[in-house]
């Protein structure tokens, strides 16, 4: 089977949304020579197959979510979104051709090979009257019919609902004749959001009729509706001993959750007086884990030659992922009758599936139509051969490729050729097509080329370029988003080389952090300033981005650090190499007016995988669908990606203090405004005097209380070595204070006033004192006494004041190469 | 204000208010027109409801105000009314509904601190509780408490639904609990005449809760025994206003609380108001059957239940549900569990064929059986009838049932005929027979497990010709049917998912008697040949298979003395003795029917006689 190639033919085009038609909605039947066919919009299209043409175009009230066909009756059935149920009669309806006024939804065009424009004239679109709703329920999401039944699925606010109704045909009173059963599936709870809301389902659930064997009911129209006549001996294993005895058919229905269940029909005869126990009549057979797109049935032994008939021995379903389960009846080791499930794995997303009359299954994914073949060659279920794959299944799939993409809905032609199979096929640009394939050749032998078969051949080489045309710009479309996703991982590498690499020396990426005092709404704030800087070869592109986490102090001791710390995640739009890019946060103080001081901020590069990734990883054929998103993104998870932490800063006391004392005219320092204080309370204080600025709760404080004293004292000879050749020029002291007071904005003034001790005010607005002078210890070492400088901290906050010696022994502590004074700006 | 006004230019000067009011007014015609069940006129109700979600819409685009309150309380009364007889029920959307006209309320109250977390039983509060609560919101208000109470009653949430109605009812009845107290003395504010009109009108709305209420109460209180206060819920319920339907439901609730409460005439006569007053026949009927049945007239019960049968093959006509809350939307969700479901014509049909079965109709029974398995295997046209529901015999069970009544009944040739339906209606799910893959295995694996009913199948197809006086074909089919069981290990018990009635219907004890069941048969049918010591054998194994069963006992009895083995008589007659003697406590297994009826065919006629009879025979030789 390795290398099928299938003859392929487009019969007609229809017309698409902008984008491809979505898969899940479109639906096609076929009855002799005549195609039904539904894209997912209101129209439902008739094509005659012989004919080459449009026969008739209906249009619906809503989008059309499922059609079904009772060839008895000559009716269709179709499901009309949130509207309800509608029966056409095919014999009558397609004749009566009302002229419309050229609705410009008309698009089936007639050409039978090609997209001839300019074939026939297009064939009216015929609005469906009203009347011919035969079953107004808007929460309905799919049904079938079975002889005179009708079998509804529709989804209620907690539960799927299972509904019957004797059949309403087509002419008579309109009015469904009464329901006669009714089940919720309760374990099963349909998403959230009822159909009613705009939003339509991204699944809908599947229904199969499934009849046993001996039934009575016909299986030339059961197969028409997908339909399937199953052995008596894996119904009865599947379904249970009653079903078998009442040769019941058997709802099979697969659910957007992922459950597999089924309802036994002749048990489901429920009314209000005999309520249904919904664990007595629904069987949960499977659950898939994903939603359940297609339900069939096959024949997987070979028959022997004298039964006429041949009925299916496997029961096949299918997960939008892919994930296959297939049921067939087999023996265990004692010899007993199991029913063997196994799931399989095929390639998804899966867009469509069908069955055909004998062992092999069909199904289309984005990127391409594959055929998977469940025959079992091996001896009929033998009990002694115990290496025998249970049940005849094989034990892998293989799908073999058609090399046919984006088909959206799929279906088995029943005049298929001798030995071979005829699919239907709409792909996703709206075009039909058969796909003829003889599934057992041999080498084709050349045969001569005549006349009569020329053209043949041109036809078909032509659809063969069509097909591989589609298929060539879906795949490159993939490739080129791959590609790209390459490129940006390979940038990233590189990136993260050179920062990882470096330990010593300026890194090729750094970060500074510097903090200043602004006015944003008539609040001071400190603020820090990350400054990005590219030294590097390499540039920061999309997917990048820069991750600033705040730690506040008196939150670092807690437990739940993780909650307390604020993370500014600020995505860098390309930073070429060479260039900078600065980020400004605020810090605090909050509304509280408090700022717990030290507060550190990291910075780290980080790399979302999932935004570069991610779009290579959806197929890239535009299937608008979005869940296909979605699910194919949850492989990766929302923090995938690569940190590179990238610098520490530790925000302290000395940084933030502010000096107003020292406030020169031309100097925009802001003056000492108490955290969110009134401007009308700023100016009464002001007015006030010197004497009483401080207006916060801490003046009374300041008053009364002795301010809080800390000294530290730190030998000079250390202070000098620490401090090096930068103190040239001016006093150790003036120094000392330099020193400390490196990272605050006003070191400039402090440098060119020459100050040793300096009066300054807190983010909360207490002062605080910073005295520098030379002191002479004596009791400290016996060698004599030794010359020190002692900083003297003060303030009438006993907590300002902490917060202070903190930063100053932070400062002494620090290693050497770190204590470098600024150099002053220029 | 310029906003467009849904009405157009139909009437040019008046104000938006009277636009307002007169679409919901024509919105209301036009649902109480649409009652029906044709189509046009559902579309018209689904019109009418798309109608006031838009005016609703309309309404609360505009910041809440006080003149409008009223129209707007009345629109969302009238929307949720129509939406959830539409839906016939309520789900969370009319909570939500209501919740929004509550705030809108609190919005003209200036009252707009933040109560997301307070939930509805809390935002009833603070707008009842509000002091500027302006009189003549006060109609439009406990109508929408009305549909609240419907909403809270059909959810189970009776402790809000309390709370609420103490509220609306003021301090002085506070301290009552009682729900149907509180519902009695709601004081409903009479409505203006100029009104907006409504769909169903406040004071209707209480009226159906007080019944839907009482009779929820009413059972409730059935369930958990507590009679009395059922008895006096559910006459509060049957005096209130109700539908027919729903009054046959109260009767025969009634007729049940008074069969338990030990006044089967009252109880009669409530059952005989329920049959005349409805269509609904079934559940009555149903009810009047366990009142006979209790009173020990089986010829009245049998006929109940005939009755019943023809009842429920009448199709049930569906009415049109009114576009209005009635105490059928406020009643609990049907419930199998209760003894109100009259249930299918076959679930009835296969009660009245059992109970004759039991009675000893046989038949009858066969009778009824044999209509039964039709009505459920009639495939020439989809008739759909369910087997009776859980915990009924399953399917297979039933066809033994039938084959049993039919050899009580004398008709062996048509038990046959019932058993291979049954089998070969079950071919393909059967194991093959051993002869079949038995060469290939050696006997080295364990043998098929098989459904107990299947060896059952061989019991009753071996009493039946036993019954045609075929000793041979009898003796056949035992053996067959004890070779089957005998393999039945317990460990291979869990089988497919098929067998999951076969679990359910056979415990160990019936499993334990079927065999013993089978052994005497096949004993018996040794007797009846004249072979007595192959007799012996299958007693003495149904002895040690099933030691309480004294069927077997007095079997091999009579069999140690027609082989004249004195001692080993003796001794058994002995222990016999002992037993009979002790109380008889495991007499109370539930055991298939159709095993019930075999064990009762093989069972040794007069006990009494026989031991007496052995007692002197044994004790003349002591005497020589």
């Amino acid at each position: 089977m390795v290398g099928l190639t299938p003859r392929v033919d487009y019969l007609a085009g229809f017309c698409c949304p902008l984008g491809g038609l979505a898969a899940g909605k479109p639906r096609m039947l076929c009855l002799g020579a005549e195609i039904f066919l539904s894209t997912g919009s209101e129209l439902v299209y008739v094509y005659d197959r012989e004919r080459g043409l449009l026969t008739a175009v209906y249009k619906f009230p809503g989008q059309v979510w499922h059609l079904e066909l009772l060839a008895l009756r000559r009716a269709l059935y179709v499901l009309c979104a949130r509207r309800g149920i509608y029966c056409l009669s095919l014999d009558q309806a397609s004749r009566s051709v009302s002229q419309d006024d050229g609705d410009d939804k008309d698009d089936g065009d007639d050409g039978d090979s090609e997209d001839s424009q300019d074939g026939e004239p297009p064939s009216s679109v015929i609005p469906v009257d009203p009347d011919a709703c035969v079953l107004p329920d808007a929460t309905l999401c799919t049904f079938t019919v079975l002889d005179d039944v009708l079998i509804t699925l529709a989804q209620g606010p907690t539960q799927w609902k299972m509904q019957l109704f004797k059949c309403p045909c087509p002419g008579e009173d309109p009015r469904p004749r009464g329901q006669i059963g009714e089940v919720e599936l309760s374990t099963c709870i349909p998403p959230a959001g009822s159909p009613r809301e705009p939003t339509a389902p991204h699944f809908l659930p599947v229904l199969c009729c499934v009849s046993p064997q001996g039934s009575r009911v016909l299986h030339s129209h059961l197969r028409g509706s997908g339909g399937f006549t199953l052995e008596e001996t894996l119904f009865g294993l599947l379904f249970g001993a009653d079903a078998s005895l009442l040769e019941s058919p058997v709802i099979l229905c697969g659910l957007p959750d992922g459950h597999l269940c089924c309802v036994v029909l002749k048990t489901l005869v429920t009314s209000r007086l005999a309520p249904g126990d919904p664990k007595a009549l629904v069987k949960i057979l499977h659950h898939l884990e994903e939603p359940v797109v297609f339900i069939g049935a096959l024949r997987t032994e070979l028959l022997a030659e004298d039964v006429e008939e041949s009925h299916s021995d496997c029961l096949v379903a299918l997960g939008h992922h892919g994930r296959t389960l297939v049921m067939k009846a087999s023996w265990d080791e004692a010899g007993n009758l199991v029913p063997v499930l196994r799931e399989y794995c095929l390639p998804g997303p899966v867009l469509c599936a069908a069955c055909g009359r004998g062992s092999c299954m069909y199904h289309s994914t984005p990127s391409d139509l594959c055929v998977v073949d469940l025959a079992w060659r091996g001896t009929p279920w033998d009990p002694t051969q115990p290496d025998g794959s249970p049940g005849g299944l094989p034990s892998l799939l293989c799908p073999t490729t058609l090399n046919v993409c984006s088909v959206v809905t799929l279906s088995v032609s029943p005049r298929a050729p001798e030995g071979g199979a005829e699919l239907l096929a709409l792909s996703a640009k709206g075009r039909l097509m058969t796909c003829r394939l003889d599934l057992n050749s041999e080498t084709p032998c050349p045969t001569r080329v005549t006349a009569a078969n020329t053209g043949q051949k041109i036809k078909e080489f032509l659809s063969g370029i069509f097909t591989v045309s589609e298929r060539v710009s879906s795949l490159k479309k993939a490739v080129d988003q791959r590609n790209k996703a390459l490129t940006c991982l390979n940038e990233a590498m590189n990136v993260s080389c050179a920062l990882l690499s470096t330990e010593e020396g300026p890194r090729p990426i750094s970060c500074t952090t510097t903090t200043s005092w602004s006015r944003l709404q008539l609040q001071d704030m400190l603020t820090a300033t990350c400054l990005l800087e590219n030294s590097s070869d390499f540039s920061l592109d999309q997917g990048w981005a820069l991750c600033v986490q705040v730690l506040t102090s008196s939150r670092a001791s807690e437990l739940d650090l993780a909650s307390s710390a604020v993370t500014y995640t600020i995505p860098v739009d390309r930073l070429g190499p060479g260039s900078r890019w600065e980020v400004t946060l605020p810090l605090g103080p909050g509304e509280d007016g408090v700022l717990d001081l030290p507060v550190t901020v990291s910075c780290t590069l980080f790399y979302s995988l999932r935004e570069v990734v991610g779009g290579a990883l959806i197929p890239s054929d535009s299937f608008n669908d979005p869940s296909l998103d979605e699910h194919s993104l949850d492989v990766l998870p929302e923090q995938e990606g690569i940190c590179l932490p990238l610098s520490k800063h530790t925000v302290d006391m000395l940084q933030c203090l502010r000096f107003p004392s020292l406030a020169t005219p031309h100097m925009q320092a802001p003056g000492p405004l108490s955290p969110a204080s009134d401007p009308v309370d700023t100016f009464l204080g002001a007015c006030l005097g010197p004497g009483s600025e401080l207006a916060g709760p801490a003046s009374l404080q300041a008053k009364y209380l002795p301010p809080s004293v800390a000294a530290i004292k730190m030998s000079v000879e250390l202070l000098r070595a620490t401090l090096g050749d930068s103190h040239s020029g001016v006093s150790l002291c003036c120094a000392t204070l330099q020193w400390l007071l490196a990272e605050n904005a006003a070191v400039d003034i402090l440098r060119a006033r020459a100050l040793s001790s300096v009066q300054g005010v807190a983010p909360d607005g207490t002062d605080v004192h910073l005295i520098v002078r030379e002191v002479v210890v004596t009791d400290l070492c016996l060698a004599g006494p030794i010359q020190a400088m002692e900083i003297q901290v003060e303030s009438s906050s006993l907590a300002n004041m902490c917060r202070a010696h903190h930063a100053v022994i932070g400062r002494m502590q620090a290693p050497p190469h770190t204590l470098r004074i600024r150099e002053p700006a220029s | 204000m310029s906003h467009e006004t849904p009405l157009g230019s139909s009437a040019p000067h008046a104000s938006c208010l009277d636009l307002w009011r007169e679409r919901n007014d024509q919105l209301v015609r036009q649902a109480k027109v649409a009652q029906g069940l044709s189509l046009r006129r559902q579309q018209l109700a689904q019109d009418a409801l798309e109608g006031l979600r838009e005016l609703l819409h309309c309404l609360q685009g505009l910041p809440a105000a006080v003149p409008v309150l009223p129209l707007e309380l009345i629109v969302i009364c009238n929307f949720i009314t129509l939406r959830a007889s539409l839906a016939q029920g309520f789900t969370e959307d009319q909570a939500h509904d209501i919740q929004q006209g509550l705030e809108r309320v609190l919005e003209t109250q200036e009252q707009l601190e933040p109560r997301l977390e307070r939930g509805l039983s809390g935002l009833w509060d603070s707008v009842l509780h509000s002091s500027s609560l302006l009189p003549e919101l006060l109609p439009a208000l406990h109508h929408l408490a009305a549909l609240q109470a419907a909403l809270w009653l059909s959810t189970d949430h009776l402790g809000d639904l309390t709370l609420l109605l103490q509220t609306l009812n003021g301090s002085q009845s506070g301290t009552s609990e009682d729900l149907l107290l509180l519902l009695k003395t709601w004081n409903l504010p009479a409505e203006e005449s100029d009104a907006p009109l409504t769909l169903q009108d406040a004071r209707d709305l209480r009226d159906v809760l007080l019944t839907a209420s009482a009779y929820r109460q009413g059972l409730q209180e059935l369930i958990t025994g507590r009679l009395s206060r059922a008895l006096s819920s559910l006459q509060e319920a049957a005096s209130g206003l109700c539908p027919q339907p729903v009054l046959v439901q109260v009767y025969t609730a009634l007729g049940t609380c008074l069969r338990k409460m030990g006044s089967p005439q009252k109880a009669l006569l409530y059952l005989v108001s329920a049959l005349k007053g409805g269509s609904t026949w079934g559940p009555p009927l149903l009810e009047a059957s366990r009142l006979y049945r209790q009173l020990g007239n089986t010829a009245a019960e049998l006929e109940s239940l005939e009755l019943l049968v023809e009842a429920l093959s009448i199709p049930h006509s569906s009415e049109a549900p009114q576009l209005l809350i009635e105490v059928e939307l406020l009643l609990p969700p049907p419930d199998p569990a209760l003894p109100f479901h009259s249930g299918t014509q076959s679930q009835a049909k296969y009660l009245l064929a059992s109970r004759c079965l039991q009675t000893g109709r046989a038949e009858d029974a066969a009778e009824h059986y044999l209509d039964l398995l039709a009505l459920l295997l009639d495939g020439s046209e989809p008739k759909f009838s369910p087997p009776p529901c859980p915990p009924g015999p399953c399917m297979p069970e039933m066809f033994l049932e039938a084959a049993a009544a039919l050899i009580q009944a004398g008709r062996a040739q048509d038990a046959l005929t019932v058993c291979e339906e049954l089998l070969s209606r079950m071919s393909s799910l059967l194991p093959k027979m051993p002869q079949l893959w038995g060469d290939a295995r050696k006997g080295t694996k364990e043998s098929p497990h098989c459904p107990p009913w299947v060896s059952a199948t061989y019991l009753l197809q071996g009493h039946a010709w036993v019954q045609l006086g075929a000793q041979k074909e009898a003796i056949s089919e035992f053996s067959r049917c004890l070779e089957l069981l005998f393999r039945a290990t317990h460990k291979d018990k869990e089988q497919g998912p098929a067998s999951n009635c076969d679990q359910g219907c056979t415990s160990d004890v019936a499993l334990q008697q079927l065999r013993a069941a089978a052994l005497i048969s096949r004993g018996l049918g040794w007797v009846a040949s004249g072979q007595d010591t192959k007799a012996l054998q299958d007693f003495l194994l149904s002895v040690q298979m099933c030691p309480g069963n004294q069927d077997a006992s007095f079997h091999l009895l009579q069999t140690l003395r027609r082989l004249d083995r004195r001692d080993e008589a003796t001794a058994l007659w002995w222990r016999l003795e002992a037993q009979t003697k002790l109380p008889q406590e495991n007499a109370t297994w539930s055991l298939p029917l159709y095993l019930e009826t075999c064990l009762s065919w093989i069972r040794p006629h007069d006990h009494e006689t026989l031991l007496e009879e052995f007692q002197t025979s044994l004790l003349e030789p002591r005497d020589l």
